[in-house]
């Protein structure tokens, strides 16, 4: 028995002593996602490590797993991370407040469209580099619009008047999500185009008139023309339904495109989908424009000469081109100004994007910490505008109760009237 | 006669009923294994479809499942292996010397949200260079696996008459030895249930190899997530990688549902 104890730890010291003796040479741990462009950066890792002399190792992880893993990691500072694909809007400012990225003075960062850069920056000095943005859009049926003889909307009374012409028993007139939490992003720019906001200068705001309107406008929209059951549909079940035909438009972020026109996915021919702006409200046309993914080194890094090399490196204009020639929105300005890539790419997602990039809004969601229960709270203002097609008398009263819940939350996290 | 024929029709309906509430959703997944992305999404539902082996090309091909399996293999074996070592000799001093509290403060620690262990274990494992070995794996499993071991087989020595040691021990066997020769070997269906349920519970985790595990040591549970991208499902992969995971599991259940009813079964109307 001794023997057998005596045995196995030295086999554990010497696996210790193994996997230690690694560190010596120059090598850098990278986090990535299950991402196009994370799928991207895998086959071109090799070119790197040739190049820099730094060898990477990297591990890519589904995007709530990341976000466990980093979170677990940082927050018993035993982290080996030295670069992570992260998501701003999700994350960013959490992370951020635990000083957990590596601030990122150095970088130029030019080449990026103004609201893209707000979620960047906590003040002045910007701590993750945005990668890959995201915009709302009107998907349509081109054939259904023919047939029933009516044009693209422009505005959002119009966007009502054809989904009533398009509505039948077969297909749905319009679809957008209705799933509670999953639907805030989407209501969005809704809000937006009516003239609200969501939080201003971090205090919660969606119980003004504006944003109530847009809730009621929103919720008679899909209670009236969308598919049965919208209440318990995020994309994951919307999308289907556009590409087996049920939908004649959906409003939604950019980032489906490419799977609503594949062959391999769809059951509609691509020449029959169309893309346009989502129509304007009474007061703006203002669809959300968000940086979905960025990359930042870790502040923790104990290689942040090579992480910092690597940094620029994976956010190179580049490596952007070739994100933009496989399908992936990125957020370099410059280049949605290359030729060759405008010769690959939809001119519709052209179009959309310069009109986001120019008067969109930076956030799609209430931008604090406790985003995901901030998320809950207005889902639950969806769904009852849903149910009652936009009708219910309760929206304003319940609307109050949420902002207030929104606000102690806020406060909490000592975010309350910060901008 | 005719009552009797009514009762036949009764009990038959309710047993298909039953059934397809249970088959469905798996039969579906199978069917769905098999399709493309297309016919996947296609309503009404397809049922007849031409069927293809392109979700499985993937799912062993471009992903590598076989490492994959082969490390939730290893996890799962050596977790459940130790969990005996450990485990037969504490559940038959439970058994025989009635510790209460000992098998109290191990259910306990099954009774824990798993997720409390992980910081600590994430620090210790980091510190000693553990991440991303089977060892760290291994341990962290057996929290599962244990618990299960010690509990299952302290009740199912408790089924087997004390007299039979006494015998044995009064003609001069030891308490190690009489254990040794004379309890286990009587106790093949306590030990079969405990090694089929602790290994899938182990084969299953998903929590601790979602942060204990790194590119090298990914069990089964986590790589099922590489067929889920940002905004975009690979819903025929998917299913292909969740029926090669139940399988093992299925065939495992199969093979010893026998002993596992018997031995989940036993000792418990011995008060």
């Amino acid at each position: 028995m001794k023997k057998m104890l005596t045995s196995t730890v030295i086999l554990l010291s010497s696996l210790c002593l193994t996997t230690g003796a690694f560190a010596q040479t120059k090598e850098i741990r990278v986090l990535l996602a299950n991402h196009p462009y994370g799928e991207l950066l895998k086959t071109v890792i090799p070119e790197f490590e040739k190049q820099s002399g730094i060898k990477v190792n990297f591990e890519s992880l589904q995007e709530s797993q990341l976000t466990t893993k980093l979170t677990t990691e940082f927050a018993t500072k035993s982290s080996s991370v030295d670069v992570f694909m992260t998501r701003p809007l999700q994350e960013g400012k959490m992370f951020n407040k635990n000083g957990w990225y590596e601030p990122l003075a150095k970088y130029d960062f030019s080449d990026y469209p103004k609201p893209v850069m707000s979620v960047a920056s906590a003040g002045s000095t910007p701590y993750l580099v945005p990668l890959v943005t995201e915009w709302q859009v009107l998907y349509y049926r081109k054939d259904l619009f023919q047939a029933a003889g009516i044009a693209v909307p422009k505005t959002l009374v119009e966007l009502e008047e054809a989904a009533k012409k398009l509505n039948s028993d077969a297909v749905a007139g319009i679809a957008s999500r209705g799933k509670g939490a999953a639907a805030v992003t989407q209501l969005s720019s809704y809000v937006y185009n009516y003239g609200g906001l969501y939080l201003d200068k971090g205090v919660a705001v969606f119980d003004q008139p504006a944003a109530i309107d847009a809730i009621r406008y929103y919720g008679k929209l899909l209670g009236t023309y969308g598919p049965k059951g919208v209440t318990s549909m995020s994309w994951e079940n919307i999308m289907p339904l556009f590409q087996a035909g049920k939908v004649a438009m959906w409003t939604d972020a950019s980032v489906f495109y490419g799977q609503v026109v594949d062959p391999a996915k769809t059951q509609i021919p691509a020449a029959n989908v169309g893309i346009a702006d989502l129509p304007a409200g009474p007061k703006a046309q203002s669809p959300f424009i968000v940086t979905s993914w960025g990359i930042a080194v870790a502040n923790q890094s104990k290689n942040k000469e090579a992480a910092l090399k690597f940094l620029d490196w994976a956010s190179s204009k580049d490596l952007a081109v070739k994100g933009m020639l496989a399908n992936i929105t990125m957020a370099r300005s410059s280049v949605w100004k290359d030729p060759k890539v405008l010769e690959a790419v939809n001119p519709g997602l052209v179009s959309t994007r310069a009109l986001a990039a120019e008067k969109g809004n930076a956030f799609d969601r209430p931008y604090m910490s406790a985003v995901g229960e901030a998320r809950d709270q207005i889902g639950e203002l969806i769904i009852e505008s849903i149910n009652s097609k936009g009708e219910s008398a309760k929206l304003p009263e319940m609307a109050k109760a949420k902002a207030a819940r929104v606000n102690e939350l806020l406060k909490d996290a000592g975010e309350y009237g910060q901008p | 006669m005719k009552k009797n024929i009514l009762h036949e029709t009764l009990f038959y309906l309710v047993v298909i009923f039953i059934s397809l509430m249970v088959l469905f959703p798996f039969l579906w997944m199978l069917s769905s294994s098999f399709k493309t992305q297309t016919d996947i999404i296609a309503w009404p539902p397809k049922l007849i479809f031409t069927p293809t082996l392109q979700n499985y090309e993937k799912v062993f091909g471009e992903q590598d499942f076989l490492k994959y399996f082969i490390n939730s293999t290893v996890v799962g074996g050596l977790a459940v292996g130790l969990s005996l070592v450990l485990g037969l000799p504490a559940a038959y001093s439970i058994s025989r010397f009635t510790q209460r509290k000992l098998a109290l403060f191990i259910l306990l620690a099954r009774l824990m949200p798993g997720i409390s262990f992980l910081m600590p274990w994430y620090i210790i494992f980091s510190r000693l260079n553990l991440m991303d070995t089977y060892v760290a794996l291994v341990l962290s499993h057996m929290l599962i696996a244990l618990p299960i071991v010690v509990w299952i087989m302290s009740s199912y020595f408790n089924s087997i008459p004390v007299e039979l040691e006494e015998s044995a021990m009064v003609d001069g066997a030891t308490r190690q030895y009489a254990f040794w020769a004379i309890i286990l070997p009587m106790s093949g269906p306590g030990i079969i249930t405990s090694v089929t349920l602790s290994f899938i519970f182990s084969w299953n985790n998903f929590m601790f190899s979602q942060v204990l595990s790194m590119e090298k040591t990914r069990t089964l549970p986590i790589a099922v997530y590489n067929f889920v991208s940002y905004a975009e499902v690979d819903w025929g992969g998917v299913m292909a990688a969740a029926v090669a995971i139940m399988a093992p599991a299925i065939i495992l259940t199969m093979i010893f549902q026998k002993f596992v009813v018997k031995g989940l079964t036993m000792g418990a109307v011995k008060g």
